[in-house]
């Protein structure tokens, strides 16, 4: 069995405000091994983002926000670190790829050179060495005529290409594991494809592991083998992909799957919506946090809290927070 | 054949430097209110340098028999003042004098006012501190403030140039800071954050340089302005001290004799109102070339 790279304990993250701390995360377990491609699916506001920030503990801990539980990386726990210690590990060991490449990347200075810099910053090359090694990075990650497109700066290029130079800069250091958070959410479809292969091939070439946060199903389907559902704070399902698009065992993520537009049915129907919408962090039921949006639910659903157990019968390390599911009812 | 290849490249790349560098000064120089700005400043600032030349006599010379003579083309181009000293010499070495301690205050205003800036965007426990402190500096006139420190202080031009920076620095810091706030909260920054670069590397090497263009349009406001307080302070006598030649200075020693010479009033008055005119105008035309907005 490969080597856990990432290994996530009990993860709370409870943000400062006016009406006092708001859980954002609420005990998240989850883990990453070595080279492997881990997808974290939900819908806007379940707190993915949360998560990776959280991983990489960009928020202030003064003023910001309180983490509890453990980040292991590899067998580190990356929140009892120092501020220094962790600027180490952010960037070499653990990168990030975000959203929008065009306000991820400074406009004032070329690409070539926010390449250059994370050379600088983490591997101490100088002036011209850390320019080639940069030049070789946006080869690496498909760009055409990369001694040109060193001094473009950002607005100069395709969306296409911004993202490229997004996961160059975060490759340039050779990390174990890469964080992408919706890295093609901004793209079109077919450039869409075009990164995620790119993010798969360097994934098996480098054996360095991806957590990729999407709300995206289908690429989650062709890209990750194995997958975290999360839900208002919380992960609701895991599974091996096949396992989840074929058996999932959580209403939510039947909803989610449901919620797919089809064009291979025989009729036309109307395309399924999960009723209501995600609760306020400040008003989250008791009980299952579903159960208020949830066509299985029942009155035991409202009153207690359901863990993350193994599914019954299921495949293993299937994984899901539903009492029905626990109870070997099934949810179909 | 390689080697072709890579000088072809090299070539083009050059080019494109080029064609990016040509396009910024075309911009510029597109911009009338720059380009009259500029023009303004560059001809005080040539009069200035060229003092020695264009002025053989010194502007502390004097030959008591020309006192106040009226200004003509053979004799005192701008006349005589009370002691027989060429006015025109005294304008320009003024000139010098006055956009010293200008460029001095509007470059340390910038550079402090940043400094504040920067720290108090990034770091909440110094924005009140700092901000709040600024807050008092600028609830008293400036040229009060200015009066009062330089009575506190000694008469001289290093003194002159730091009161006028105390003043100024509020301004810059101000808007440094509102500009950072922006620019701290970007994508941009938070992805420099997740590749470690340390807090000292993102102030410097990413917000400063993004915020570099409003501290710049301010700073050149700072300039004009404090060429006028220096006047103002010279011309209430706490400025440069006398005898040397400032345009305040000049006005001062005018002020006495305003009846009979006009000339010693008009021209350090006409060189101080061109400079700070040009000034006023180039900040503007400088914040129309670098903010995109505006195009």
């Amino acid at each position: 069995m490969a080597k856990n790279i990432l290994e996530v304990q009990n993860l709370v993250t409870r943000f400062k405000t006016e009406q006092g701390l708001m859980k954002a995360l609420d005990g998240v377990s989850f883990h990453v091994e070595e080279g492997e491609l881990v997808g974290l699916v939900g819908e806007s506001g379940c707190g993915k983002s949360v998560m990776s920030q959280s991983i990489m503990r960009l928020y202030d801990e003064k003023t910001q926000a309180r983490y509890e539980g453990k980040v292991l990386f590899n067998g580190r726990d990356l929140l009892t670190l120092d501020e220094k210690e962790m600027q180490r590990v952010r960037g070499q060991e653990i990168t990030m790829v975000f959203q929008d490449a065009l306000s991820a990347l400074d406009p004032v200075f070329p690409v070539g050179s926010q390449i250059a810099e994370a050379l600088r910053i983490h591997q101490g090359l100088k002036g011209k060495e850390a320019r080639e090694q940069a030049e070789e990075m946006l080869r690496l990650v498909g760009i055409p005529s990369p001694g040109e497109r060193m001094r473009s700066y950002p607005h100069e290029l395709s969306g296409g290409m911004r993202q490229r130079v997004m996961i160059a800069i975060a490759l340039c250091c050779h990390p174990k594991l890469l964080i992408a958070d919706e890295p093609t959410t901004a793209l079109d479809v077919t450039i869409q494809a075009q990164i995620m292969e790119l993010i798969v091939r360097l994934n098996k070439q480098l054996n360095m592991g991806v957590l990729l946060i999407t709300h995206d199903l289908a690429v989650i389907a062709e890209t990750c083998t194995r997958v975290a559902v999360m839900y208002l704070g919380q992960i609701v399902e895991e599974a091996d992909v096949k396992t989840l698009f074929r058996r999932p065992a959580h209403p939510y993520t039947r909803g989610l799957l449901r919620s797919i537009p089809r064009l291979d049915g025989d009729k036309r129907e109307r395309l399924f919506v999960i009723g209501g919408t995600v609760p306020l962090l400040s008003q989250i039921p008791q009980g299952c946090r579903f159960a208020p949006r949830c066509p299985y639910a029942c009155e035991d659903c409202g009153r207690r809290e359901p863990e993350l157990l193994p599914v019954p019968g299921g495949e293993k390390d299937h994984l899901a927070r539903c009492h029905k599911a626990a109870d070997g009812q099934g949810v179909s | 054949m390689e080697k072709q290849s890579r000088q072809d490249r090299r070539a083009l790349e050059k080019r494109l430097r080029r064609e990016q560098r040509a396009r910024m000064t075309r911009k510029f120089l597109h911009n009338k209110l720059a380009m009259l700005g500029s023009l303004m400043i560059l001809t005080v600032v040539l009069l200035a340098l060229l003092a020695p030349v264009l002025a053989p006599q010194g502007p502390l010379e004097n030959s008591v028999y020309d006192r106040l003579t009226p200004p003509s083309l053979d004799g005192y181009l701008f006349g005589s003042d009370n002691l027989g000293r060429s006015v025109f010499a005294r304008v320009l070495y003024g000139a010098r004098l006055s956009l010293t301690i200008g460029a001095s205050v509007g470059l340390l205003s910038m550079v402090l006012g940043m400094v504040l800036g920067l720290y108090a965007s990034y770091y909440r426990f110094l924005d009140n501190l700092i901000m709040r402190v600024c807050d008092g500096l600028s609830a008293i006139p400036s040229t009060l403030l200015a009066i009062a420190l330089m009575a506190s202080l000694d008469r001289n031009i290093l003194n002159l140039i730091i009161s006028l920076t105390v003043v100024s620095v509020p301004r810059v810091a101000r808007v440094a800071r509102s500009a950072a706030v922006v620019v701290r909260e970007q994508t941009y920054i938070e992805a420099m954050r997740s590749a470690g670069a340390s807090s000292t590397r993102i102030i410097w090497g990413h917000i400063a340089p993004n915020i570099l263009s409003p501290v710049l349009v301010q700073s050149s406001y700072i300039f004009a302005n404090a060429i006028i307080t220096e006047a103002a302070l010279s011309f209430l006598g706490v400025g440069v001290p006398l005898p040397e030649p400032s345009w305040g200075n000049i006005l001062y020693e005018g002020k006495a004799v305003i009846h009979k010479a006009w000339w010693m009033i008009v021209y350090p008055g006409l060189f101080t109102a061109v400079t700070v005119l040009g000034l006023n105008i180039f900040g503007d035309g400088l914040r129309d070339v670098l903010d995109p907005h505006t195009n």
